[in-house]
């Protein structure tokens, strides 16, 4: 990138006693208590299940985190950030340097999976395949473009179809393994990060609809036209994707139904009515149940550690709580 | 579709806003016709698959030698009489992934689950016919169910230990403690969890021969048993598990909680080992008046009172080590203690909390308690170990071993003979110790040839006040827990006591127990215990199940006092996972987790599970425990606590919208009900309002 990064031009003290809107604070709040790091995953509890998949599907699976962390890479280093000048309030600046964050957590948690799983020759050629994968650098590409261009609602759009969409293709293999007793610790650790990702693209798509509020007609109508025609440029993409990775273990039809549902979902976080009908959107049951970001699995403690716990509030006891 | 999908439906509404029930049945018989009977080998005959199985030494020959063939046919022929069937897909799936017997590489099942329950019974019964065959009836009736190690090993050739858990001290040395971990290296190897107790290790910046600032305290040793616990595993079918105990007055109980903070450094992190808190009573005492707690050199302490750390009284000696300048000490302010305590609950749901003068008050054998074990059930005497200097023994102390099982109880008060169903549970769990030899740690052998401490638990208590349409918690629910436990103790100590009189052997340390002396069975004779609710009254009239008179207590006790008791310790309730699925339970006597519960485990991937006995037209009953909240789970085990010699291990469940004074708030509530024990924190975070998969039965509250 050679042009210049917007800042910010004029910044106050954040004042968090005058909340302009209370969505910041509960998002703030969510994200601050889910904070995680990978180091608490024991991935390597994974190492005898991921000896038992076969050479393609290890293959596939390197490829398909190779995939994310270029996603999540691009989210931590220019897509959160990018929508920092444009925040309406500073409480939201606030909590896109939080998702910045996360973001960077989560690219450095698929070199974790790696680091502990494979060896440094198949991680190697695993990123080589990313470089040079056309469907994958295109996406790339085409959401680079939108962060880089200058309509702020536009960068929120992009944003939220990657929050919301362009991870799906990936995050369908951990639950597809963990629903077959494969890569179970791995899958709780991607659990984690959809949880992260159910949030930023809920929230990011939040934040476009109050913008979109401010609009003229004229221009609702543009950036709605431009949603759709976007969404479909990058579900093309997509498919092409989904079938260069997913043809060879014979899993395409499912993940594009997958795909289809996450798509209708974007659009719904952006306020706008789902455009696949119901006939093409019904996910795998296995998968779908295991989508749901809730933390409530009721996990076997000495197999691995969960997905559920915050960090809590902390409160002093008072005298009458020892009443005894 | 396959089967993984149709149980997946379970947490998906239908059309009409039900609860997919029939789905989760279809995918227990589509496993069955996908995938169980395909690669189920096929025999013609007993005689045939007995042979093979020995020949190909499968099975175990002698124990199959122990019984002739026509009574081995006849016990065969009574299982398949019974119709058996899963009654959810996680049940059969559970079963065939993680117990059934399969053949050498893993690819096809050698039996089905009447033959496991036949073999577990003729392992069981040793060669006796008549216990055998009491015990496939309970077991097959589901009345019964051995704990994981039992069901899964018994009468195979190729095998871990039948017991389910080990608990072992180390004391202030670098032999004890090197010992201790070759001890967990060679008890994981062999199956169940191990538990070590670290109160005894001088703390970090204590001296070694005297010189100070020298020892690196207990954070290291946790290091050694974390990877040692990693490695070992039973032939790869459970994983190497291991718990570690520390007295919240050590010097480095803070660091020992940190090592399970969401930002702890690699070099500290504590990951996969359990960590558990010993709590006395002074120490409640210094919080609720808001005072510093000082914390003693274990290091010191043993050097003054000549006894380890461990071994000591805090809450008596208390005062007296703070004003003795030869202990070096510590302080941090109570409550913030406990605060602390609660904000690693909250971030990794441990540590688990043993109470430890609840503990020692109501413990009938003398001697004391200081730790529990890797579910916190297990709460047994125990005494050192000591070395020799070319590390072999000088004196071989006492550690624990405890032999599970569990009693389901809606099927156990349809029992024709209730009385039977637990002696039978206490013969096969009396077994199990007489068949263990753990010859690689002498304490623990030693320790179970005294005492043949076993642990009958309980499970589905939720499925049955469900089906009975009681709520959870409440008076009736406690009313029946209360009576239900006090007629098991009746029984589990007829039984222990018949065993005693056949075999004419008591537990060592028998003559000074309150067993002996008589004054345990007070509560039972000085009162009268009987149900304080109609509702309560009527379930047990129906069910025929007698509830023991004070007469009936008065005629045991003589027989006690005469002949003894041949278990040192009897009950103890533990968390029952994996058994309760495979059992059609609710687990331990815990509220559900959720209606559909979501279980997640390294075998067997993220399932499905629905509560037994639910229906779309009862749902009002199986409120789920985030629900019920934990002032009414800690009031049914303090119901249940008061009949149990051992401990019973309870779980909390916190919504992410409670703050750490909550869960403060509990464990006082729970330590003044007479609680012994809290086993983990649990918590739920529901999804941000937006973000959730629609209609999913999970999700909803």
């Amino acid at each position: 990138m050679t042009e210049k990064l917007k800042l910010v031009s004029h910044v106050d003290a954040i004042n968090w006693n005058k909340i302009e809107d209370e969505k910041d604070v509960e998002v703030w709040n969510r994200l601050v208590n889910n904070f995680w790091l990978p180091e608490k995953i024991p991935l390597s509890n994974d190492i005898q299940s991921w000896n038992t998949l076969t050479p393609a599907e290890q293959k596939l699976t390197m490829r398909v985190f190779t995939g994310l962390t270029l996603l999540d890479t691009i989210q931590g280093t220019v897509g959160a950030v990018s929508l920092i000048p444009d925040a309406i309030t500073p409480h939201e600046e606030a909590v896109y340097t939080n998702i910045a964050f996360m973001e960077s957590v989560h690219a450095k948690s698929y070199s974790s999976i790696f680091s502990t799983l494979s060896n440094t020759k198949d991680i190697d050629e695993a990123f080589r395949w990313s470089t040079e994968n056309v469907n994958l650098q295109k996406k790339a590409e085409i959401v680079m473009n939108y962060y880089r261009g200058d309509d702020p609602l536009k960068r929120k759009v992009a944003s939220t179809l990657l929050e919301s969409f362009l991870f799906y293709s990936g995050f369908y293999l951990p639950m597809y393994w963990s629903s077959h007793a494969k890569l179970t610790n791995t899958a709780d650790l991607i659990r984690l990060i959809i949880r992260d990702e159910a949030v930023h693209g809920y929230y990011i798509g939040y934040k476009f609809q109050k913008g979109l509020e401010k609009e003229t007609q004229e221009r609702r109508d543009e950036l709605k036209d431009y949603t759709y025609s976007l969404l479909y440029e990058l579900y093309d993409n997509e498919a092409e994707y989904t079938q260069d990775l997913y043809d060879e273990v014979g899993l395409t039809e499912d993940v594009k139904k997958f795909l289809h549902y996450n798509a209708n979902k974007a659009l719904m976080n952006l306020g706008y009515e789902a455009i696949f009908p119901k006939d093409i959107t019904d996910v795998n049951p296995a998968i779908l149940s295991a989508l749901s970001p809730n933390s409530d699995e009721n996990h076997d403690f000495f197999s691995g550690s969960g997905s559920s716990y915050v960090i809590g509030k902390a409160v002093v006891t008072e005298d009458e709580d020892w009443d005894f | 579709m396959d089967y993984h999908s149709l149980n997946a439906m379970l947490n998906l509404y239908g059309e009409r806003g039900e609860i997919q029930f029939d789905k989760d049945r279809e995918a227990a018989r589509e496993f069955f016709l996908q995938h169980v009977n395909q690669n189920t080998v096929f025999f013609h005959s007993l005689r045939e698959r007995l042979d093979y199985l020995i020949e190909k030494e499968y099975y175990e020959k002698e124990l199959i030698e122990s019984y002739s063939f026509e009574f081995i046919t006849k016990l065969n022929d009574l299982a398949y009489s019974k119709k058996f069937r899963f009654q959810s897909f996680l049940g059969a799936f559970k079963y065939y992934t993680s117990y059934t017997l399969k053949t050498f590489d893993g690819n096809r099942y050698l039996e089905r689950f009447e033959d496991r329950v036949v073999m577990t019974s003729l392992g069981l019964a040793a060669g006796n016919e008549a216990l055998a065959t009491n015990l496939v009836e309970e077991i097959l009736a589901g009345r019964f169910q051995p704990a994981t190690p039992t069901f899964l090993n018994s009468g195979k050739a190729q095998r871990g230990e039948l017991v389910s858990c080990f608990l072992l001290r180390i004391e202030d040395n670098m032999e004890s403690i090197s010992r201790g971990i070759n001890s967990s290296l060679q008890l994981s190897k062999r199956g169940g969890g191990v538990a070590l107790l670290l109160s005894n290790i001088r703390e970090s910046g204590a001296p070694i021969k005297q010189i100070e600032n020298q020892s690196s305290g207990i954070i290291p040793v946790m290091k050694l048993l974390e990877d040692s616990f990693s490695y070992a595993n039973q032939l790869g079918a459970r994983q190497g598990a291991g718990a570690v105990y520390l007295q919240a007055h050590h010097p480095d109980i803070m660091r020992f909680l940190d090592t399970k903070r969401e930002n702890a450094d690699e070099k500290i992190r504590i990951k996969t080992l359990s960590l558990g808190v010993v709590v006395p009573d002074i120490t409640f005492e210094l919080a609720k008046n808001d005072e510093w707690m000082y914390l003693f050199s274990p290091y010191d302490v043993e050097r003054v009172y000549g006894t380890p750390f461990a071994d000591i009284s805090v809450t008596e000696k208390y005062r007296e080590m703070v004003d003795n300048p030869a202990i070096k000490k510590t302080k941090i302010k109570a409550r913030e203690f406990f605060q602390t305590l609660a904000e690693i609950q909250f971030e990794s749901g441990y540590p688990y909390i043993m109470f430890e003068d609840t503990v020692n008050a109501a413990n009938p054998i003398k001697g004391r308690i200081n730790m529990s074990n890797l579910c916190s059930e297990i709460l047994q005497v125990n005494t050192p170990t000591t070395y020799n200097e070319d590390l072999s023994y000088n004196q071989i102390g006492k550690d624990i071993s405890c032999n599970l099982g569990s009693m389901n109880i809606a099927l156990s008060m349809d029992s024709p003979d209730f009385g039977l169903t637990v002696e039978t549970a206490i013969r096969g769990l009396s077994s199990v110790s007489d068949q263990s030899h753990i010859a690689s740690v002498r304490s623990i052998e030693d320790g179970n040839d005294k005492s043949h401490a076993i642990g009958l638990g309980q499970m589905n208590l939720h499925g049955y006040l469900a089906r009975e349409r009681i709520f959870y918690g409440s008076e009736e629910g406690i009313d029946f827990t209360n009576i239900y436990f006090y007629t098991v103790l009746f029984h589990a100590i007829r039984a222990s006591n018949r065993i005693a009189i056949e075999r004419g052997i008591a537990f060592e340390g028998f003559a000074d127990s309150t067993y002996a002396s008589g004054t345990f069975f007070d509560k039972y004779t000085g009162q009268e215990w009987v149900p304080a609710t109609d509702k309560v009254r009527g379930l047990f009239e129906t069910s025929g199940v007698h509830i023991p008179t004070q007469a009936d207590w008065d005629q045991l006790k003589a027989s006690v006092m005469e002949h003894g008791i041949y278990n040192q310790n009897l009950q103890a309730v533990p968390p029952t996972g994996s058994i309760s699925y495979i059992n059609n339970s609710t687990s331990s006597i815990h509220p559900i987790a959720s209606k559909i519960e979501i279980r997640k485990e390294g075998k067997l991937g993220r399932v499905y599970y629905p509560a037994p006995f639910m229906t779309n037209d009862n749902l009002e009953y199986y409120q789920d425990a985030y629900e019920i909240g934990y002032e009414k789970v800690i009031d049914t085990y303090a119901a249940a606590t008061q009949h149990v010699d051992q401990g019973l291990s309870l779980t909390l469940f916190f919504k992410d919208t409670a703050t750490t004074r909550d869960i403060n708030r509990a464990q006082i509530y729970a330590w003044k009900k007479g609680i012994k024990t809290i086993y983990y924190i649990r918590l739920r975070q529901m999804a941000l309002e937006g973000t959730e998969v629609d209609g999913c039965v999970s999700c909803m509250l």
